[in-house]
């Protein structure tokens, strides 16, 4: 139905009106006989006005599109106009400049649509096409348009077009004020080129404006504005830049883009031949055979009859809603229908990166030979030079040095922002040469090289101005939201836009954030994250001022007002960093305790005491988590004022009763690192801390202290050197001696200039009327001895020396037993690590020469036990030469020194492996009996048959006869049965061999588990009717399965370490499976995705999916004491594997239970 | 007797349309179907129709009532879907329609609704292919009488749509005997010998419904998979088209119940919109929740409405949304003690904000204690 208003513009002369869209295979196709039959002597396109120069280079026969036309402003880009072999104005343009006919861009340049013309006048265009049933705007114009182009007349086209764009303005939809001021200049445009003459006048504009140019304003539905249009000052840059497909594309984020470039591309060549609608239907075929060849070539299933079912779904749909052939709608529902197999996001992920790879294509623009230079180098030239900033004229000069303090604002800040969006977009010009947040001004070394041109011009391809390459280069890196990593990459990402001063690209950072923080985020990410955030909302970042934190520097950056709510995002941020501190639970890294501690003190110092979730994670930690986050969390309680400094206080000093045995001392040794990480500055700082811990120190005999000694070393030695320093300072004072005493130990003249320094400092402040106690009016015997106790009558070791010992402090002071004690541990520990590790602080006494000797003398100090202990925990420091020490037929089995002996492998030379393969057996095999003992007991009796009552359908003829013959009747001849208890034969698949895929991270921090995954895979698959799999994994996949059997190989070959790609282990598990529903799946990790996590939940949805029983374990050891990424652990548990934390007897106990 | 039934079949309630549209669209229909394709989605998605020429009996013009508010493109996709080789498996979350579109497709496309096999754990394969009528088995052997057909059978032989519903619920074994159905498009029945064999006439096919969220489900194996196209229909998009939803349900479910007083309106926004919040993981405003692992189902939603409804009617208490928070918990806290923790994160952080401005959700969050573990 043709509306009288479509018939009166689709007869307009003059002009001759084309409606298209800005990318139309259908219009593009059928452009040039539309021009034909008009025979125009000018055409005028909606292009600005300021792209006249460009026109003979765009409709250049040599071009090859994708191009773009640019417009910028000194600034900001102004403009940005995409052109794809399918644009309608592109063919347009070539079709005139082929021909000799004068073509001009008539639409308002838009530098000089101004602010106030903005803002919208109508409903939002997602809400109109959803009033008709479309998805929006361009599915209405598919419809409506595209649709039919395969056989309609190109005039037919047209009048669709113009009907489209009536229709649109009719429902006063899309229109912006500025439109209107946009078709006002247009109009006048047209009347000008009457005036010069023309007489046959076509404009291709889009088919919103067509009906704002019409002679004749009845037939307009929107009012016409006649207003004096808006002047402007300075002419913007105009460049013609060549353009490629993925940019080109929509869901890449640029500017102007539209979807699937190749599709629409092949559409349009397929409209240009003879027979369209079968070309077209043999574009559909080729596409799904290529989607179905890219889900094959990642491995996932997608047969012929998969896509013969997608071409005949396309087509039945294309039959069904009146279509000549399947379009791109069509396609992808088939494609999705036939191929999706209702597995949600997981297989849907697939088949989406498919279809992009398959749909958007490679293109590459090129500019046709001698076109003009223009884009970002004149641009930047420009810039440079308006700033002060070296140019081409310095070329070969020195670099220039700045010190620039950004955030003072005006030129300063120009500049850096200048600085950092080259950087961004990859030129080599400005190099900032210390990075440190804290700091107000940036140093800066600034040079004009032969390789800042050659980089200027590799960056023009991503844009004109500056900020548009900042922007294209920072989109070409943007982070794989599905790639492992993803939540550090964007906060880099982030920071790194917000710098450049790029608004748009900060927006999608945080919305991605918002999406990735809680999903896949690490602790220490969710806290970087927030921090982030919080350097934004203040204004600290020099490309973004926040609201009201400076004023607007033109031509550089504005104001920037976040369009999230920060505070919301922050919060939700912190949720979530309460959620993934869930999973650190078990976790012995210091990285994460800090982790923890930084997000309880940014509760603390923003006031908040935590919600009852901190509070309670917190406790829950204290009471059973590893041991250094048992302090963490006591600490953490402390921190928050859950508990109070008393009750902290005396719980710290009770650890050191508890210390019965080796396995106690070294959570003894952890539970002090921990605390040494979090509350090291209070306890040094408070008195009521100390007092207790220092009180029960005192309390213990010599041997009592020397037995706990080695650990609390090694708990405060998480402290740097200076650190520890102080703190022996502050706990002299405690113990009735002082710490200004201690420092004579100094030599005389540091103390003379810090005695000067402090005299000089103390002048200043009283200059300022600020009173300065005088030297020694608080004198340091303050507190008294008594408060601390004394040691037990009989030790030789002082309460002062204790500490000096503990703390690796002072060495020279101690003398004989202690001396002995400080000189072997301190060839443990060396001088620490931190500040002042190389200061006159740490030992500079000359270390043991051998490890032997260095063995001898700590059996000297302490007691054997104790001795092996120590040499063991100094293996596994990484200290090689303490495990030799160590005698294979005498040493305790123990899995810690496994975990160390395995875990050092790697760094051995086989000479030294020899001796200690005897220490590995003797442990691998104590061990191993002592589990299998255990386990045994939970999986007898899996391979004898159970009988069954259910009805399956399989009846038991023979047992239900012999059953029921009592029931049996005599019938004339024959003898009938009436049945009354029926008998089923079960189903033979119960008897039938399982198979047991373990799959096992080997990356750090999986020792333990490992360990006892290989211990369990000997058991498991001595078992009749299970064979186990083993595959070991780190960011390789390495499989083990011929050596299950005989654990001791299996360990020895397993390399712990490096990273983590679960995915890639998934996959190769995913490949090993035969028979789905009888395969047991245990994937021992704990879930930190270094590859991609949608792959990941992908495989984990496809093996759930396949009946594959399938089990996580975050942890597998005797203390089924977990430390797991809860973020990804909660997304696998969606995905269909359940994640938990057993003992090895829990798991046997499991898999029974499957196959049973 | 009276002929009053609680819920007649589409087939029945809808017969003049039915009749009505196969008049309408006179196009080639697929072998075995009693309407076109066009015809079907116009049946299910509703449309202002007119026959192309005079009917006796028929009226010129008509409004066919739409069914099913969901995206008509899945309907198209759908029946064209039917008419082809592979089965029609739809998949959703509870309460999304799955089982209302299988049986207004399955009476458009062949006139009956009523070949349906309900999928549970014990479904045998008996109820997929055949059973016997063992007295007469064991009586007489195996013949064509002592066989009872399944729906499935039943409908091979008619050339009709056989439903299976949640197919997932019913075991792996059992499930793959629907493969062969599939695939050979016959059923073999050895006992009687080949010509004991059942060939599906033209117009033969299944749809099946799953929750492939629910809990507790058996897995499809792939080879099922492969033989059906995969629908997913999705949750109820909106707010207000949910809300609309559970106040009609549960007021049929309060009436049937004997209760008329109507369901308490402030009550049911909140209700939905926390189901809605704690479905989605994102609150109304934009506001990250997190998701506890149940599902939480309109159907669910109804449930709870109901039972606060009947609470009202029968207690006659003055005011309904006190009763929420624990009603709530009842449905949240199923198998995941840190579901409780994830309801009290949704209490501290959207309840409370909404609390400041809205007095409904200010009740809400006073009730918070009731939530807290020991609390009963």
């Amino acid at each position: 139905m043709i509306s009288e208003a479509t018939r009166a513009l689709a007869a307009c002369a003059d002009p001759v009106l084309v409606g298209v869209r800005h990318h139309s295979p259908a219009l593009a196709a059928a452009l040039p006989s539309l021009l034909e039959a008009a025979a125009p002597d000018r055409l005028l396109v909606e292009l600005p006005s300021v792209f006249q120069a460009w026109i003979p280079w765009l409709g250049h026969p040599e071009l090859v599109a994708p191009v773009a036309l640019a417009a910028a402003g000194p600034g900001d880009a102004l403009g940005f106009y995409p052109f794809a072999a399918f644009s309608p104005e592109l063919v347009a343009v070539r079709w005139a400049v082929a021909r000799g006919i004068p073509v001009e861009p008539f639409d308002l340049p838009p530098h000089r649509r101004t602010e106030d013309e903005e803002g919208p006048a109508g409903p939002a265009p997602g809400l109109m096409a959803a009033a008709r049933g479309e998805a929006d705007e361009e599915d209405w114009w598919d419809r409506q348009v595209e649709a039919l182009a395969p056989g309609a007349p190109a005039e037919a086209l047209r009048v669709a077009g113009l009907a489209y764009g009536l229709a649109v303005r009719a429902s006063g939809g899309r229109h912006l004020a500025s439109d209107l001021a946009r078709e006002q200049f247009m109009r006048e445009r047209l009347a000008a080129a009457r005036a010069e003459g023309a007489r046959r006048l076509v404009a291709v504009v889009g088919a919103f404006h067509a009906a704002g140019l019409h002679p004749d304003p009845a037939w307009d539905p929107l009012p016409r504005r006649s207003r004096p249009l808006p002047t402007a000052g300075g002419e913007p840059v105009t460049s013609l830049v060549p353009y490629r497909a993925e940019l080109l594309d929509s869901r890449s984020g640029y500017p102007a883009g539209i979807r699937d470039p190749r599709w629409q591309e092949a559409v349009h060549e397929a409209l240009q031949g003879p027979t369209p609608a079968a070309a077209l239907d043999g574009l559909a075929a080729r596409m799904i055979v290529e989607v179905g060849r890219e889900v094959r070539r990642v491995r996932h299933q997608a047969g012929t009859p998969d896509m013969t079912e997608a071409l005949r779904l396309a087509r039945g749909l294309a039959a069904l809603r009146d279509l000549p052939a399947p379009g791109r709608r069509e396609v992808l529902e088939g494609v999705e229908t036939a191929l999706g197999r209702g597995e949600g996001l997981g297989r849907q992920r697939v088949l989406g990166r498919a279809l992009e790879k398959v749909m958007i294509g490679v293109a590459r623009g090129r500019l046709a030979p001698g076109t003009p230079r223009s884009g970002l180098a004149p641009a930047v030239e420009q810039l440079v030079k308006a700033l002060g900033l070296p140019g081409p004229d310095q070329l070969g000069d020195p670099p220039k040095r700045l010190q620039l303090d950004p955030l003072r604002g005006g030129l300063d800040r120009r500049r850096h922002v200048l600085l950092r969006r080259l950087e961004a977009a990859g030129v080599v010009y400005g190099e900032l040469e210390a990075e440190d947040e804290g700091r107000l001004s940036r140093p800066w070394k600034v040079e004009w090289s032969a390789a800042t041109e050659a980089t200027l011009m590799g960056a023009a391809l991503l844009g004109p101005t500056p900020a548009v390459a900042a922007s294209g280069a920072l989109r070409a890196k943007r982070p794989d939201t599905e790639a492992g990593g993803a939540t550090g990459a964007w906060i880099g990402w982030l920071m790194a836009a917000a710098e450049a001063g790029l608004p748009a690209e900060v927006e999608e950072a945080l919305r991605a954030l918002q999406v990735v923080v809680p999903e896949q985020g690490s602790l220490a990410e969710v806290v970087a994250a927030i921090g982030a955030v919080d350097r934004l909302r203040h204004g600290h970042v020099a490309g973004l001022p926040a609201e009201g934190d400076a004023a607007d520097v033109p031509g550089a950056v504005r104001a920037w007002r976040s369009p999230l709510d920060l505070d919301l995002l922050r919060d939700a941020w912190v949720a979530a960093a309460v959620r993934a501190a869930e999973g650190l639970e078990g976790s012995e890294d210091a990285e994460e305790v800090q982790a923890l501690i930084g997000l309880v003190r940014w509760h603390v110092s923003e006031g908040r005491l935590g919600d009852g979730r901190l509070g309670a994670l917190l406790q829950r930690f204290s009471d059973d988590g590893a041991a250094p986050m048992q302090a963490a969390g006591a600490a953490g309680a402390w921190l928050l004022g859950r508990v109070d400094t008393a009750s902290l206080a005396t719980r710290v000093a009770g650890w050191v009763d508890t210390a019965a045995d080796a396995e106690a001392h070294a959570r003894l040794a952890g539970r002090f690192t921990g605390l040494a990480l979090a509350v090291s500055t209070e306890l040094e700082a408070d008195a009521d801390l100390q007092r207790p811990l220092l009180r029960r120190v005192v309390a213990l005999t010599d041997d009592d202290f020397l037995r706990v000694l080695p650990a609390l070393r090694e708990g405060f030695d998480a402290l740097s050197p200076a650190a520890r320093g102080r703190m022996l300072s502050a706990f002299s004072l405690q113990l009735g001696g002082s710490g200004r005493v201690d420092a004579l130990a100094w030599p005389p003249e540091q103390l003379a200039r810090w005695a000067l320094r402090d005299r000089r400092a103390a002048a200043q402040l009283g200059a300022l009327g600020l009173e300065v106690a005088p030297w020694g009016a608080q004198g340091p015997a303050a507190v008294a001895v008594s408060e601390v106790g004394s040691t037990p009558a009989g030790s030789v070791l002082s309460a002062l020396d204790r500490w000096r010992l503990i703390l690796g402090q002072e060495r020279k002071r101690l003398q004989g037993r202690a001396g002995a004690c400080a000189a072997a541990l301190e060839h443990g520990y060396g001088g620490g690590q931190g500040e002042g590790a190389r200061g006159q602080l740490g030992g500079d006494d000359p270390a043991f020469p051998s490890a032997r000797e260095w063995g001898e003398a700590l059996g000297a100090a302490f007691d054997a036990p104790l001795r092996e202990e120590v040499l063991g925990r100094a293996a596994s420091r990484g200290d090689v030469g303490a495990l030799l020490a160590l005698d294979p037929d005498s040493v305790t089995p123990s899995m810690g020194l496994l975990e160390t002996v395995l875990s050092l492998r790697g760094s051995l030379s086989e000479g030294q492996l020899g001796p200690l393969r005897r220490l590995v057996a003797r442990c691998v095999e104590a061990l191993s009996r002592a589990l299998a003992q255990r386990v045994r007991p939970a999986l007898s009796g899996l391979s004898t048959p159970r009988p069954t009552s259910r009805r399956t359908g399989r009846l038991d003829l023979s047992r239900t006869i012999r059953k029921n013959l009592h029931r049996a009747v005599q019938d004339g001849e024959a003898v009938r049965l009436v049945p009354e208890q029926l008998v089923f034969r079960t189903r033979a698949v119960r008897a039938m061999d399982w198979r047991v895929v373990l799959v096992v991270d080997t990356s750090g921090s999986m020792e333990a588990s490992a360990i006892h995954a290989a211990l369990m895979a000997a058991i498991l698959s001595s078992l009749p009717a299970v064979s186990v799999d083993f595959l070991a994994f780190n960011t390789e996949v390495v499989d083990m399965t011929d050596r299950v059997e005989d654990p001791l190989a299996l360990l020895l070959e397993v390399s712990i370490g490096g990273g983590t790609d679960i995915a890639r282990a998934m996959r190769a598990a995913r490949e090993r499976v035969r028979v789905p529903q009888r395969t047991i799946l245990v994937l021992v990790s704990d879930f930190e995705e270094g590859g991609s996590v949608p792959r990941l939940l992908d495989e984990v949805r496809a093996l759930a999916a396949s009946g594959v029983k399938l089990l996580g374990l975050a942890a597998l050891d005797d203390d089924a004491k977990p430390r797991f990424s809860t973020a990804i652990a909660e997304q696998l548990v969606a995905a269909g594997m359940p994640v938990a934390a057993m003992t090895p007897v829990e798991l046997a106990g499991w898999v029974a239970g499957k196959i049973r | 007797m009276s002929t009053e039934v609680q819920n007649p079949p589409p087939e029945r309630r809808f017969a003049d349309e039915l009749a009505w549209l196969a008049a309408w669209d006179g196009g080639a229909r697929p072998p075995g179907w009693r309407l076109t394709p066009r015809a079907v989605v116009a049946f299910v998605c509703g449309a202002s129709l007119r026959l192309p020429g005079p009917v006796d009996g028929l009226p010129d013009e008509r409004t066919i009532s739409g069914k099913f508010v969901g995206d008509r493109a899945l309907v198209e996709r759908a029946v064209i879907t039917l008419a082809g080789e592979r089965g029609l498996l739809l998949v959703g979350e509870p309460g999304t329609a799955k089982s209302m579109l299988s049986e207004l497709i399955a009476a458009a496309v062949c006139g009956t609704s009523a070949l349906v096999v309900q999928g549970t754990a014990g479904t045998s394969e008996e109820q997929l292919r055949y059973g016997w009528n063992y007295a007469s088995l064991l009586a007489r052997g195996p013949t064509a009488e002592a066989l009872v057909p399944s729906p499935v059978l039943e409908a091979m032989q008619r050339g009709a749509i056989a439903r299976v519903e949640e197919v997932t619920r019913c075991l792996p074994e059992v499930q793959d005997a629907l493969v062969s159905i599939l695939s050979d498009r016959r059923m073999a029945v050895p006992e009687l010998g080949e010509a004991g064999a059942v060939e599906a006439r033209p117009g033969f096919n299944v749809i099946a419904t799953a929750n492939l969220r629910d809990r507790g489900v058996s897995e499809m194996s792939a080879a099922l998979k492969r033989r059906f196209n995969f629908e997913n229909v999705p949750a109820i998009p909106t707010l207000e088209a949910e809300l609309e939803l559970v106040r009609t349900r549960a007021t049929v479910a309060l009436q049937r119940a004997g209760a008329t007083a109507p369901v308490d309106e402030q009550l049911l926004r909140a209700l939905v919109t926390a189901f809605r919040d704690l479905r989605g993981g994102r609150a109304v405003e934009g506001w990250a929740v997190e998701k506890p692992s149940t599902v939480m189902s309109t159907a669910e939603a109804v449930g709870v409405a109901t039972a606060i409804g009947l609470h009202g009617a029968f207690f006659g208490d003055a005011s309904a949304v006190p009763l929420l928070p624990s009603h709530l918990l009842g449905v949240v806290l199923k198998d995941d003690p840190k579901d409780r923790g994830r309801l009290l994160a949704y209490w501290d952080g959207a309840v409370k904000r909404r609390a400041e401005v809205d007095p409904t959700w200010k009740l809400l969050y006073e009730r918070r204690a009731e939530l807290e573990e020991g609390s009963g």
